[in-house]
């Protein structure tokens, strides 16, 4: 199977407004898509409609084939969905390790969980993470007091060692540093091919070096999808971009 | 309502640190066994396995507000249904429910109430009494007094956290309940002997051997099950499952962004908390010999809070020895006729600065100290083996 996240159709109305309305696409496995819009596109409505944070009222989500509409966010990260949110959401009392470790876990049920050790496999996850996001100095610090291009590598690494198939990440460059960013393209373009991710993102600089395909919102709406090229020059993109200060 | 808090929570993975944590749980774990070696006073015994049983509810409301975040204002709930159960056994074990001319035991106060010409049975003396007829059995209410709290615990706290409802909203709501089944306990006169409680208690009887509170057994019994307790308690939240709730307590969204059911690690230590409560009343009731609806009175459930919280709600050992140490010195001031009164405007005020100054009380100072310690200790090269800090 090919097909990682089918979203079909999928609309939410909030009393009237509508703010994804009829989004249908494609993300194949291994696939890095980056969703584009001018503010209030509905791009980050769509990540809580697929993650299960906000129920669809109509439309239909399938990963791997299977059908996730509207479950609870854990059934559906169980499914495997991970997602990083644009605020860095770590665990901020617990240290760099114990935050990755809780990621690693393979069994969610809390019997299941009534022993001290990890399993081999989810601790050898877990080192190869620490590599990964070179999170090896801070290790034993406590999340709360990591610097916020260090937070974001951190919630990046919980949802690889977390083994989620899609991975959805909101921002990730967000309030980061020029020297921040690069070092993310660096780590989502280590994930490319390995993990299938969806990025919602403003800034072109990153898009540029991360991109493959794109897919453009515009009112709750898809309104261009393809390659960077075809996009940039699209007019119905410029069009919309255009009322909200143009494509930058 | 605990997150905002407990921000500057420290870390305790470093070698040194758990080896001072053992240390110390060796230290407390000896010190609790060895008392009877140095006090002789059976009067002062009684009264320390009293603060014991506190103790054993300062390390239940650690697991719940510290490890879980929920703040249960109303623990007093779970210790109180728990000191009943065992009470009623042993209330029908005393000699009171014996002497009234029936084979049989009645408990003295359904007998002075009866109405005239019932039958002196627990089958039919009054609506209720029924209730009672498993009591007979010792084994029964003991075992009531973990299994109702337990149960009571999983239907709360699966309709509370199923409903996400947090924060603030729980502790309002156990608060409530604990209120509401105080007001249910006194009405219940017939049954419960409402306002006066369950008094002349017979003593806990095992093999033939009568646990007199004031004998040193029944101290070690009181003494060895905190044990059981705090090591048991200190095992679950060291196990992967007490991390994970400590990662639902910082930021639930996350930890259900991760495929854990957050709802079902809320319940399960929440009733684990209730169930520690409920074995607390038992042992009091032991000890003390009498089960009241004054346990479960607000001002109560709140004072668990205070211990907890001046012990270090992070740790189950600091809010262990938050509850003994408050206690203790409550019993000696309060006998001064100036602090008698004064000492609830003390502990408040301890109280008041703990939360705006220490978030991690006693517990969390001497993980600073210890942290000072070892900062110091990086600075020289090639030392032996850590020495345990007490």
């Amino acid at each position: 199977m090919n097909e990682a996240l089918t979203i079909d159709g999928l609309t939410v109305d909030f009393g009237g407004f509508k703010a994804v309305d009829g989004f249908t696409t494609v993300v194949q496995k291994g696939e890095l898509r980056v969703i584009l819009g001018p503010n209030g596109a509905g791009k980050t409505t769509l990540m809580d409609l697929v993650s299960g944070k906000t129920a669809s009222t109509q439309g239909s989500v399938h990963l791997f084939g299977e059908n996730i509409t509207n479950r609870p966010e854990h059934i559906i990260a169980r499914h495997g969905i991970g997602r990083k949110f644009q605020i860095p959401s770590v665990f901020r009392d617990l240290t760099v390790r114990q935050n990755l470790e809780v990621a690693a876990s393979g069994e969610p049920g809390v019997f299941r969980n009534l022993r001290l050790h990890m399993v081999a496999e989810d601790r050898a996850r877990v080192e190869d993470v620490i590599a990964m996001t070179r999170l090896e100095p801070v290790l034993d610090t406590v999340a709360g007091e990591l610097s916020h291009g260090q937070m974001q590598w951190l919630e990046l690494g919980m949802l690889i060692t977390q083994q989620a198939k899609v991975i959805l990440l909101d921002e990730p460059t967000a309030g980061m540093t020029h020297a921040e960013t690069f070092r993310t393209a660096e780590i989502i373009n280590e994930m490319k091919g390995s993990h299938t991710i969806l990025v919602v993102e403003h800034d072109m600089a990153f898009v540029r070096k991360i991109a493959e395909r794109i897919t453009v919102m515009h009112m709750g709406k898809l309104l261009a999808e393809g390659p960077m090229e075809k996009i940039e020059t699209d007019p119905k993109v410029r069009e919309a971009y255009l009322g909200s200060g143009g494509i930058h | 309502m605990s997150s905002e808090t407990s921000s500057t929570l420290p870390s305790s993975t470093s070698r040194l640190q758990r080896h001072a944590d053992w240390a110390v749980y060796a230290l407390f774990i000896v010190m609790v066994l060895g008392a009877p070696l140095v006090i002789d006073d059976v009067f002062w015994l009684n009264r320390i396995a009293k603060y014991l049983v506190f103790g054993m509810l300062g390390i239940a409301i650690a697991l719940s507000w510290g490890y879980a975040g929920i703040l249960n204002l109303g623990q007093g709930l779970f210790f109180g249904l728990g000191a009943y159960m065992t009470a009623m056994s042993l209330k029908l074990m005393s000699a009171t429910s014996l002497q009234q001319g029936s084979d049989k035991p009645v408990p003295d106060f359904m007998l002075w109430n009866a109405e005239p010409g019932a039958v002196t049975d627990l089958c039919c003396i009054n609506k209720g009494s029924f209730l009672w007829i498993p009591f007979q059995s010792q084994w029964f209410g003991m075992a009531m007094s973990i299994v109702i709290p337990l149960i009571v615990a999983f239907v709360l706290s699966s309709s509370i956290f199923r409903l996400r409802v947090s924060g603030v909203y729980v502790a309002i709501i156990t608060l409530a309940l604990v209120l509401l089944v105080r007001l249910l306990l006194i009405d219940a006169q017939p049954i419960t002997n409402g306002f006066n409680g369950l008094t002349d208690l017979g003593w806990l009887t095992i093999g033939g051997f009568e646990f007199d509170p004031y004998m040193v057994e029944t101290y070690y019994v009181v003494a060895v099950s905190l044990t059981v307790v705090l090591l048991l308690g200190r095992w679950l939240v060291s196990t992967r499952a007490g991390l994970i709730l400590q990662s639902t307590r910082d930021d639930p969204t996350r930890a259900r962004y991760l495929g854990y059911d957050v709802a079902a690690y809320q319940i399960f230590f929440f009733t684990i908390s209730a169930g520690i409560a409920g074995f607390a009343g038992l042992l009091y009731v032991v000890a003390a010999e009498f089960a009241s609806p004054s346990f479960m009175d607000i001002g109560f459930s709140i004072s668990m809070v205070v211990w907890a919280a001046v012990g270090g709600r992070n740790s189950l050992l600091g809010a262990c020895i938050g509850a003994i140490l408050i206690n203790t010195v409550e019993a000696t001031v309060s006998e001064t006729e100036i602090f008698k009164e004064a000492w609830k405007l003390i502990i408040g005020g301890i109280f008041v600065l703990v939360v705006l100054y220490l978030p991690n009380g006693l517990a969390g100072i001497a993980r600073d100290l210890l942290g000072r310690f070892e900062r110091r200790r990086k600075g020289t090269p090639a030392e032996t083996a850590p020495k345990a800090a007490e």
